[in-house]
């Protein structure tokens, strides 16, 4: 096919675009990766920006040495993959009925999905209710009370009504009962958007603390998030006005050090999860 | 516009404007009784089942707290409140002039979030498309996410150093001959540093959502278009846009409904007196009072008063978009 | 699943009727009949005895877990306090870095532990009318060496500022036998030496001394100041203010006590608040200070004293050894720097500040508990005992440390603790459990000072020779003029800070300062104070 001339400079543009939301968004994270490596004294005084300054990994040795530290990295992985399992599963389910629009009383379906956007409960009627549930330092005060993101619910909703349809009514003509038609047609169609569901509630979960926080009494049940926060807190001086707290308050690269420790196993499942979006898109594949 | 409704589903004719892949919305199924609809699709609400007995435990039932907004709550106490104070807290914030500034902040700051950063992830997700090579796309759209996983805290230490007045930007000012502007005592500029760091925050992730929704699009309909002599500007207005439409509409109108809940905890990092008359929000206006941990009455109120306001904002959102393109959350 | 749900949400309702009904009981009186009470308790308890459990008890705990020495159950602390007294404490840990959100939550939920430690002064107000928590007040008598060492030290108006409206406190604070301060204006002194200056004693010659400074530099700004987030000024107003007879930054109340008219004014409207601004625009305006100093982050602050732009910072101790000088090591290896006593201005030689620190809040089931007696008396001996603040900070003598005839305390020489034996391989909080935040602090100035290094001694001794300022008379609110008092107090303190820095920043002439009071009265700074003035007044009546 023809390559119009606008197209050509359409691309060029493009690609100087591209380019700098690159350099844009990039820099800052190489910036924490070099502070995170650098010593302390060059970094409180400016002197870091890509390249580490008295290289050392004393701040990873020191957080990585801790046991608690692993003990909550395994919570952290643990609690992530159940709550997204069980998010996936919730939100997939409702998600597939909402976005049947000959079903009746769907309106009120969405409706009560929708109004708890807006009206929560307070604090401590949540705390009493998990409490009075027996949740308390188990993962399902963290996976159940958090099962379903009602974004993430109308958008796979929205999802799923932009599918074609053709394929789920010649199942149905064919005898496929309605479990069997999400299980095998509709799944299988959904997989970049399970995959960016499955993104979404892992790095919510990953990144999340408070709800451990509350429902976890003891610091091994902790995911790492809690520990991290912590170390900060520890490490800025918050709270220790006491003489006898006045210890090791240092370690300006500890946050650089927390960041890049929490989003380094992001990036690493990250490509697995991008194969579903990249084979997935149509444009691409039309040769310019 | 539309083809008068046929029961198939469009078949892949690009028409001029038409969302290909929504079924054909204009003939409304017939109502059926209540038994013929559990008879017919029995087993689609069974799927609605776990998720219903989770909104009804974890989402309404701790509702019953929000009546602390109109009862005396003491910390320690009674959780529902010790005895009815009526509207006393309604009306205590209607009646304080600082909180209809700060209401009108939060307003203004939400527009302006909602109008920047909602098109901007369409507008990226596009570009990304349109890379030819794959490897080059995959790498462009995984350092787009990095920002979202940066903390607020550096996000904010970042945004204070670039506009010091020996900062990045004041260098460039200075650069052309200007002087340098003190930007963050400044509160006209307030508003255009929160929305530039939002923006650049979310925007990346912003994106995955419409790559996904992209990879539904038939890709007959391309093949379609190209026959009909379609360029690739009409391609996008004309395929991929309708497209993604129903993704669109829901992020809309979904944000929408949320912009009144701004980041708390940057505007707390970003301002300071000086900005309070731009910078101050709802949230941070009560952290200040204190009233986020002793007043839990009072908030409660004024979450309520959120919370009806975001609703209607839905609401009339979803009818507009309903009227107006035919798609909508109901 | 759908059955047992249901069973549990009707626990979770019963559950909530159960702490409801509990918030109803609250309110009948205790009666003061200890002897149901008293199983464990010693008979012969009193000032200086060691308290010994007659019985093994256990008591559950509110724990604080520091990042820097994480809890663990090993502890030579834990075995040591049982073999001590008797007591098993069961800890629940919360992360030091929400404690607050988590106590008040748990205290909010009726699911509290009965000690509940690392309370500040005013943190125990909220809880105070639900009936949560126990009237310590009214359990002096079990607690000897805490009465003790209010008398012994003077400090019941201390104490009395934590009366409430019913009259007796809730809270069992640290108390410090003298006025601590630690924040002051850290000084490049090798520019000192080289400009031929001496350490500045007053405001007016630190002024001389930027002054001079800024003649050696005339390019840059020879202070730049930092902890001004998310209070602006916060450290600088603060220790600044009582020079002035005002206060401000961390230490900003609307309402300042006016001694000598016995009666509190409004803080932002006074002769000395508007002297000290005039002050630092002063500093501002001829290029002294620099005006990003109260919006900067710290780290910016820190930035520019290391590479040199600026020489004049605020400081405390462990700051200046921690940071500002490793900081500076590492790019101007020649700079030195003292953080110098506390500059005086009008007040003269004066210091602010109190006496108690953070402490003890008991929940109220504890009261009902047969061990009761015993329990006051096991935390008076940990916190209030010399013996006890001694092993709570340094531990155990001929383990940890040794202590000599004079009184002076040294380390084990394999224990560190502050740096004071940076060799060392054990660690007296990470490896021992002690000098451990949530059970050592306050106590006699030699226990505090023990582990100063000298140059900090040194500040301190001039520091100790001034005069301390009297504390505020307490002026607790009933409920309906607390709700009120909140919705006037956070504007009002908006507006002073707003036009606090736009004075010094020279956004606004200080020729305005009227018609900045008249604005102040618009938003009722005279039904506020009005408000304070009554309070006090019935307050001081009712306790005669």
């Amino acid at each position: 096919m023809q390559v119009t001339r606008g197209y050509r400079v359409f691309q060029a543009v493009n690609a100087v675009v591209l380019t700098l939301v690159v350099i844009v968004t990039l820099y800052p994270f190489v910036n924490v990766v070099a502070r995170s490596l650098s010593q302390e004294a060059y970094i409180r005084a400016g002197q870091v920006s890509l390249v580490p300054r008295g290289f050392n990994l004393h701040t990873y040795k020191l957080v990585m040495a801790d046991e608690m530290f692993w003990a909550n990295y395994r919570n952290t992985v643990f609690y992530t993959v159940v709550a997204t399992a069980v998010a996936i599963t919730l939100t997939t389910c409702y998600a597939y009925v909402l976005s049947k629009k000959q079903l009746r009383g769907r309106s009120a379906l969405v409706g009560i999905a929708v109004f708890t956007m807006f009206f929560s409960g307070g604090l401590i009627p949540n705390y009493i209710l998990v409490t009075s549930l027996g949740l308390k330092n188990s993962v399902w005060a963290i996976a159940l009370p958090n099962a379903i993101s009602v974004f993430n619910l109308l958008v796979m909703k929205a999802f799923f009504e932009s599918m074609p349809t053709e394929l789920e009514e010649a199942a149905a003509v064919d005898g496929l009962d309605t479990y069997r038609i999400l299980w095998r047609i509709v799944l299988p169609l959904s997989k970049a958007m399970i995959a960016t569901m499955v993104l979404f509630y892992a790095v919510a979960f990953w990144n999340s603390w408070f709800s451990a926080f509350l429902y976890m009494d003891q610091s091994d049940l902790f995911p790492v998030t809690v520990y991290l926060r912590n170390l900060i807190a520890g490490a800025t001086g918050a709270g220790s006005v006491g003489a006898a707290d006045a210890d090791l308050q240092t370690a300006a690269n500890i946050q650089a050090v927390t960041i890049v420790l929490t989003v380094v196993p992001i990036l690493l499942v990250y490509p697995f999860v991008q194969r579903y979006f990249v084979s997935g898109v149509m444009l691409g594949a039309v040769k310019g | 516009m539309s083809v008068p409704g046929t029961l198939d589903p469009p078949r892949s004719t690009p028409e001029v404007g038409k969302p290909p892949p929504i079924p054909a919305p204009p003939l409304r199924p017939r109502r059926l009784t209540w038994r013929r609809a559990l008879r017919r699709d029995w087993q689609l609400y069974s799927l609605a089942v776990l998720p219903l007995l989770f909104f009804a435990v974890f989402r309404y039932l701790p509702m019953i707290g929000n009546v602390i907004a109109f009862r005396k709550f003491q910390p320690g106490g009674n959780p529902l409140g010790e005895y009815w104070v009526g509207l006393r807290y309604v009306e205590m914030f209607l009646n304080d002039p600082t909180f209809w500034n700060v209401f009108t902040n939060t307003l203004i700051l939400g527009v302006l979030s909602l109008v920047v950063c909602f098109p901007l992830p369409i507008v990226l997700a596009l570009l990304f498309n349109e890379l030819t090579s794959r490897r080059l796309k995959r790498f462009v759209q995984s350092v787009s996410y990095l920002p979202h996983f940066l903390s607020v805290v550096i996000v904010a230490a970042m945004v204070m150093q670039l506009l010091s007045v020996d900062g990045t930007v004041n260098q460039v000012v200075r650069a052309f001959g200007g002087d340098p502007i003190p930007f963050l005592q400044q509160p006209e500029w307030f508003r255009t540093i929160y929305v530039s760091s939002e923006a650049w925050q979310t925007v990346g992730w912003g994106t995955i959502l419409y790559l996904a929704a992209l990879t539904t699009i038939d890709s007959d309909l391309y093949e379609a278009a190209r026959i009909d002599g379609a360029g690739r500007w009409r391609q996008t207005w004309h395929v991929t846009l309708p497209g993604i439409r129903p993704t669109m509409i829901t992020l809309l109108i979904l944000n929408i409904g949320t912009f009144m809940a701004v980041g708390f905890e940057k505007i707390l990092l970003l301002y300071n007196p000086l900005t309070y008359p731009t910078g101050d929000v709802i949230s941070t206006y009560l952290f200040r009072m204190g009233v986020l941990s002793n007043s839990f009455s009072y908030a409660a109120a004024i979450g309520l008063f959120e919370a009806v306001i975001g609703l209607t904002l839905v609401l009339a959102a979803n009818l507009i978009a309903r009227r107006a393109v035919g798609t909508s959350l109901w | 699943m759908a059955t047992r749900s249901r069973r549990r949400v009707a626990a979770f309702a019963a559950a909530l009727l159960a702490v409801s009904l509990a918030g109803c009981t609250g309110d009948e009186p205790t009666s003061d009949d200890l002897s149901g009470n008293r199983v464990g308790a010693m008979a012969d308890y009193g000032v200086n005895s060691q308290f010994k459990a007659t019985e093994a008890l256990n008591f559950s705990i509110l724990y604080n877990n520091h990042p820097n020495y994480p809890l663990k159950n090993e502890w030579l602390f834990w075995s040591e306090l049982t073999a001590r007294t008797g007591v098993t404490l069961t800890p629940t840990a919360v992360p030091l870095s929400d404690y607050e959100q988590k106590r008040s939550l748990l205290i909010g939920a009726g699911d509290a532990p009965l000690i509940i430690p690392k309370t500040y002064p005013g943190q125990e107000t909220p809880f105070v009318a639900s009936g949560s928590i126990l009237p310590v007040s009214d359990y002096l008598d079990l607690m000897p060496n805490l009465k003790d060492k209010i008398a012994k030290w003077n400090l019941q108006p201390d104490i009395d500022q934590l009366r409430q409206l019913d009259g007796k406190f809730y809270l069992l604070p640290g108390l410090h036998e003298n006025v601590w301060t630690d924040y002051s204006l850290g000084v490049r002194t090798d520019i000192l030496a080289q400009l031929n200056l001496t350490v500045p004693k007053t405001w007016d010659e630190v002024y001389t001394m930027l002054k001079a400074m800024k003649a050696a530099y005339p390019n840059q700004y020879p202070m730049s100041d930092r902890w001004s987030k998310p209070t602006p000024g916060g450290s600088l107003f603060n220790y600044m203010s009582q020079a002035f007879s005002t206060n401000g930054g961390w230490g900003y109340r609307n309402d300042y006590w006016d001694a000598s008219a016995k009666k509190f004014v409004f803080t932002g409207a006074t002769d000395g608040y508007k002297q000290m601004v005039t002050y630092l625009n002063k500093l501002v305006k001829e290029g002294l200070l620099d005006p990003e100093s109260f919006t900067q982050d710290d780290d910016t602050a820190i930035q520019k004293l290391a590479t040199g732009k600026s020489f004049v910072i605020s400081a405390n101790a462990q700051e200046l050894v921690n940071k500002y000088r490793p900081t500076m090591a590492a790019t101007q290896p020649k700079a030195t720097m003292v953080k110098i006593p506390q500059p005086t201005g009008p007040a003269g030689e004066v210091k602010a500040g109190s006496r108690l620190e953070n402490g003890v809040m008991i929940s109220k089931k504890a009261r009902e508990s047969k061990n009761f007696v015993a329990m006051m008396q096991f935390i008076d001996w940990l916190y209030y005992s010399d013996a006890g603040q001694e092993f709570a900070k340094w531990g155990v003598p001929g383990t940890t440390y040794s202590k000599d005839a004079s009184g002076k305390f040294t380390l084990a020489p394999d224990v560190d603790y502050v740096k004071l034996n940076p060799t060392a391989t054990k660690h007296l909080q990470k490896d021992f459990g002690f000098g451990n935040g949530v059970f050592a602090y306050g106590g006699t100035t030699q226990l505090l000072q023990s582990t100063f290094s000298a140059e900090e001694l040194e500040y301190q001794k001039a520091m100790d020779a001034r005069k301390i300022l009297p504390v505020p008379p307490p002026h607790p609110y009933e409920d309906a003029e607390a709700e009120q008092a909140t919705l006037w107090e956070t504007p009002l303190k908006d507006h002073v800070a707003q036009m606090t820095l736009k004075f010094i920043l020279g956004q606004r002439d200080l020729s305005e300062w009227d018609a900045y009071v008249a604005e102040l009265k618009a938003k009722n700074m005279d039904a506020y104070i009005e408000l304070v003035n009554k309070a006090y007044d019935r307050f001081a009546k009712q306790r005669g």
